[in-house]
């Protein structure tokens, strides 16, 4: 049960980290970083249990509270940079 | 399981290490960077390495984001074209990764009993642990007490950086800017949920602090994680704002005093007759000398890892209002 739980999680994993390096929009690119976040959350959750060992949640812990800084910093950096150059705030040329 | 998961991980990191060195966006990059950190804190955890992954999540998910971001805003966001030496480089990747190849060849089985890491001083680690020190987490007690010198190198390692960092990015402005920084004040949802997170965070890393004997954690990982909360709360009210609830001054008397206060705990023990960083004679009972010593360096190393933290922070972000 913990296995197929896992799986699933790591397939999302995989979903997630596509979305990531196709983009095409910052959004995509912060979104996806996010839900990576987060399913690393639930995967280590799922292997504390899995093997046994609930003490080491902390690690989960751990990144559901840090996760949100990072979503921040980006919000904050794309702020400043609309405010010096409003035209290209959100476009990314590759 | 654990080879799937780990082999699986591995492959995604692979791949998210290869598009960060092909991303010419250094936005892109920067993000992708999160996602490696990320996936590398698993395999960590798959590995049982907690310490290591507790270590990775406080500082590679949180703090390297917002000072990555916080050195991009002061460049530009494409990377510069570069053109020629590509064949060397190639050269010398292939040569590293065959030889790295070969190497694997030789290196023993993970969780193999017979491999050489477990048969020379780790028997030994594992016997004296609860004699000699008596905390659950072996881990820190290798850390703080036996490999104490090492530690104290480490914290010397983080003083220095910080202390680099400073002298080539920090500047304190003599006069107030015109337009203070307002950090994400104005936005809702965004102060809400950074005020309420706030407190968690800072209660967190006191528990990975003074827990670290039982559980994963210690200096090192509640440093990064104190250290998070306040640049959270810079994030959210403004960097001005921040330097007023934690002035420069601080900030320098953390990064010297934690440093400070980890070889005075060594410098002691030699007054009261031991060796350097001998904790047993701190107190009348030798394992709770070893308690004392290991909470006080473990405080020692804490907070010199949040004072360098958020000096290198503040110094990117006092120089253009990141």
């Amino acid at each position: 049960m913990y296995l197929a739980v896992a799986l699933a999680v790591v397939v999302t994993m995989g979903l997630a980290l596509i979305r990531a390096l196709l983009g095409p929009t910052v959004y995509d690119r912060v979104l996806a970083v996010n839900m990576m976040g987060t399913k690393t959350v639930l995967l280590l959750s799922v292997i504390t249990f899995a093997i046994g060992r609930p003490d080491f949640l902390d690690l989960a812990l751990a990144y559901a509270l840090i996760n949100f800084i990072g979503v921040l910093a980006v919000l904050e950096f794309f702020r400043k940079r609309s405010e010096l150059d409003p035209e290209n705030n959100t476009r990314e040329a590759e | 399981m654990n080879l799937i998961f780990g082999i699986f991980l591995l492959t995604l990191m692979l791949i998210t290490g290869i598009a960060v060195v092909r991303a010419k966006n250094l936005f892109v990059a920067t993000t992708l960077m999160g996602i490696f950190s990320l996936l590398l804190a698993a395999n960590f955890f798959l590995l049982d390495a907690a310490d290591v992954a507790l270590t990775e999540a406080a500082v590679g998910a949180g703090i390297s984001t917002v000072l990555f971001l916080s050195a991009l805003s002061l460049t530009a966001e494409q990377e510069k074209p570069c053109y020629g030496g590509r064949l060397v480089a190639l050269g010398v990747v292939v040569i590293t990764t065959l030889a790295l190849l070969h190497a694997t060849l030789d290196s023993p089985r993970v969780g193999d009993i017979n491999a050489p890491v477990h048969q020379h001083v780790a028997p030994w680690y594992i016997e004296q642990t609860p004699i000699l020190i008596d905390v659950p987490n072996i881990v820190t007690a290798i850390l703080a007490s036996f490999r104490g010198y090492d530690t104290l190198g480490e914290v010397f390692v983080v003083f220095t950086a910080g202390i680099g960092v400073m002298f080539l990015l920090a500047h304190y402005p003599h006069k107030k800017p015109h337009k203070p920084h307002q950090g994400l004040r104005h936005y809702l949802i965004q102060r809400l949920v950074g005020r309420t997170v706030i407190p968690f965070i800072l209660l967190f890393g006191f528990y990975v602090q003074f827990h670290g004997d039982f559980g994963p954690g210690g200096g090192f990982q509640a440093g990064a994680l104190i250290a998070a909360a306040i640049i959270l709360y810079a994030l959210i009210e403004g960097t001005d704002t921040a330097l007023t609830v934690i002035p420069s001054w601080l900030l320098t008397g953390m990064v010297s005093g934690g440093a400070l206060l980890y070889s005075g705990v060594g410098i002691a023990g030699m007054l009261m007759g031991g060796n350097f960083l001998d904790y047993s004679v701190l107190a009348s009972d030798p394992v709770a000398g070893q308690h004392l010593g290991i909470l006080l360096i473990e405080l020692g190393v804490g907070i010199t890892v949040t004072g360098v933290l958020l000096s290198i922070f503040f110094a990117f972000a006092s120089r253009k209002h990141f």
